[in-house]
């Protein structure tokens, strides 16, 4: 009986760019992998399985790559709708990464006001880092103050990309842009830096739910966008397990790479090691035996 | 306010603080949503590789970074496959400073040294005590245009005879420092480095033809200690050591001790014979005492008994210069003459009380003393 769930979900004939989709596609995206995910019947009645109205919700994106492989409005605003619907007031969402020029360049008209969600970086006047490091294992980093000090559950909304040091880039490390020295992290393929930054207290009390933004995957020469080998994949992945969401999609882009004629990625000297380092910190499950896929495609 | 007065008043203090020491990054880290006024200077020592990659060439680490990815450091990035400092003029941290805070001791005694840092760091020492600027990226702190001009023209006004590029980790704003020394030896300003040691040998074999003084935080003797507290190697650091003891730079080499962790007599035993050996018994050692920071606050001070014996240890290894730090007032502050043991420099802290030298020399034996006198 497997131990966790990763769902995906297709779009038949995929735009080629993610800003080239139309909105409701992403909704029906959403609603069907969600419900897939939590097993409820409506994607509202999903959410509040997930989250509870009280919640204050982080929705993490990653806007490094802006603007063409980001994880822009036009994927994370939909899925702030639901969080809304569902009864989380919007003041208490904020769509989040480390500087608001990085989230401008990804699309996002930045916004501090109460009657809308909030869309704005670290580095907003107000927010900034910790003051001290918080030290777990071998990180010490000074976290984001959106997350430590506004948030109480967090969703990794990461886009999937092959990453030339860490192998790939999906959920977990995602959270390299909730603290202020991502670059101490990135050598030995960032392992075990990224698990043990997504077992340090906050994120680990805080990750409710894994979002991959695989719509196009840049299965090689990642992370920045690479056109020559950047699928347009109409995929989006779903997981409560950051572990499982993150080993399917090393699959997802292992499938590519082959496909392509390309190394894997161990051949390439790059394995995502830090996959089966978390599964060892007990943050889920990395093997395919302990994962339960679910794939649909929606109409 | 003139630059003389602005750094005199206090204001450069003012940056200092605002860059980090004791502030934290909360309400550093806030420029209202503006994009950072990051420098984008070519950098020097890396290559070019397909698809827009590159690797750094500067320091050991040789990072290999893909487009819009920085380097270990923090300060230097890729952008398009070409390699940028982002730091290059922009000094997050100034003071006038005695120049026996770095500490040199054997170099222009009593005098003033313009010094700069910018953000980065190429190393992670968890017991780091300027971590707040060396530990963080450039647009994490508030820093100053300050170009290689203006830090001369600062000198002059503030008649300093040098320049020390000190504070975080010089060797990550390679590119600032190198231009700065070449303008401050045209205006007969001496340029003292205050490093780690963890660069290259080409960039350092560079540096040398254009500084005057480079001062080595020589971490421990223990690879194993710069794995694990450092985050660094300790091989480069050597090489280092040895490169500068061949070139005319005249070095000095500092050994924070900690309690517990690199303090073991035999291993200080092994340091102090090898750096007499390669480096020369001339070259000065500092012993400076550990106070608990940055992820090190578990630890005490270091006993002064231990930075004692250790000072003991160096001088049987045959090193003429030991020196011991951080407790103002030590006789081990003082410069002695190795051969007829007259006190030639008698310090109390960072505050020169006498110096004896005279032309170089002791006046006493005439005995020459090793340094940078004037």
């Amino acid at each position: 009986m497997p131990n966790s769930k990763v769902v995906i979900v297709r779009v038949p004939n995929p735009p080629k760019r993610p800003g080239d989709y139309d909105p409701k596609t992403i909704d029906r995206m959403y609603g069907l992998g969600l419900r897939l995910l939590t097993g409820q019947a409506a994607p509202a009645e999903a959410i509040r399985s997930v989250f509870s109205p009280s919640d204050r919700v982080g929705i993490k994106v990653n806007a490094i790559a802006a603007p063409e492989l980001s994880t822009g409005p036009r994927v994370s605003l939909p899925f702030a709708r639901l969080l809304s619907a569902a009864g989380i007031p919007p003041r208490n969402i904020i769509v989040w990464d480390r500087t608001n020029r990085e989230l401008a360049d990804a699309g996002y008209k930045l916004n501090l006001e109460s009657s809308a969600f909030q869309v704005y970086g670290t580095d907003t006047a107000g927010a900034g880092y910790a003051g001290e490091p918080t030290q777990h294992r071998g990180i010490a980093s000074l976290f984001s103050a959106i997350l430590t000090d506004r948030l109480t559950a967090s969703v990794s909304l990461a886009v999937l990309k092959d990453h030339g040091m860490a192998g790939i880039t999906a959920g977990m490390k995602n959270y390299f842009g909730a603290i202020h020295n991502p670059n101490k992290y990135h050598d030995d393929h960032c392992d075990p830096y990224v698990a043990e930054l997504s077992d340090s207290p906050p994120v680990r009390s805080r990750h409710r739910l894994t979002i991959l933004d695989a719509l196009l995957i840049q299965y090689h020469r990642g992370p920045s966008f690479n056109p020559r080998w950047a699928e347009p994949a109409g995929t989006l992945v779903f997981s409560l397990d950051p572990v499982a969401a993150d080993a399917v999609g090393w699959r997802m882009i292992a499938k590519l790479r082959a496909a392509k004629g390309l190394p894997t990625l161990e051949e390439d000297g790059r394995p995502p090691l830090y996959i089966e380092t978390a599964e060892k910190l007990g943050l889920g499950h990395s093997r395919e035996s302990d994962i339960q896929v679910v794939e649909e495609t929606v109409g | 306010m003139n630059r003389r007065r602005f750094l005199r008043t206090g204001a450069a203090a003012g940056i200092a603080a605002s860059s980090g020491l004791g502030a934290g990054l909360r309400n550093l880290y806030a420029f209202g949503g503006q994009a950072p006024n990051l420098a984008h200077v070519e950098a020097r020592y890396y290559k070019k590789l397909p698809d827009r990659e590159v690797e750094c060439e500067l320091c050991p680490r040789k990072c290999r970074l893909g487009d819009k990815e920085r380097g270990y450091c923090g300060v230097r990035q890729n952008d398009g496959g070409t390699y940028y400092s982002l730091v290059y003029g922009k000094a997050c941290s100034i003071n006038v400073d005695p120049i026996e805070k770095k500490p040199f001791f054997h170099l222009l005694p009593g005098t003033s040294a313009f010094s700069f840092a910018t953000a980065g760091c190429n190393v992670n020492c968890k017991f780091c005590q300027n971590w707040e600027i060396s530990q963080v990226r450039p647009e994490q702190v508030r820093h100053v245009d300050l170009p290689p001009e203006a830090a001369v023209a600062a000198a002059e006004e503030n008649r300093c005879r040098s320049i020390a590029y000190t504070y975080s980790e010089p060797t990550v704003f390679y590119e600032y420092m190198f231009d700065t020394a070449v303008l401050a030896r045209r205006s007969r300003i001496k340029s003292a480095v205050v490093s780690g040691g963890h660069i290259n040998p080409e960039p350092l074999a560079a540096l040398t033809k254009v500084v005057d003084a480079i001062k080595i935080d020589l971490k421990s003797f223990d690879p194993a200690f710069y794995k694990t507290y450092v985050h660094g190697s300790l091989e480069p650091v050597l090489e280092a050591i040895k490169l500068i003891s061949k070139s005319p730079v005249w070095l000095e080499v500092v050994y924070l001790v900690i309690p517990e962790l690199n303090d073991d007599p035999s291993e200080v035993r092994k340091m102090a014979g090898w750096l007499a050996r390669e480096a020369g018994p001339d070259v000065p050692l500092h012993f400076t005492r550990f106070y608990p920071q940055y992820l090190m606050k578990n630890l005490p001070p270091t006993p002064v008994s231990t930075l004692e014996s250790l000072r003991r240890t160096a001088l049987a290894e045959g090193l003429r210069f030991v020196y011991l730090g951080n407790i103002p007032g030590h006789e081990g502050e003082n410069t002695y003459c190795p051969k007829c043991r007259k006190t030639l420099i008698r310090r109390n802290g960072f505050e020169i009380v006498e110096n004896a030298i005279s032309k170089g020399a002791c006046p006493i034996c005439q005995s020459p003393i090793p340094g940078r006198w004037s």
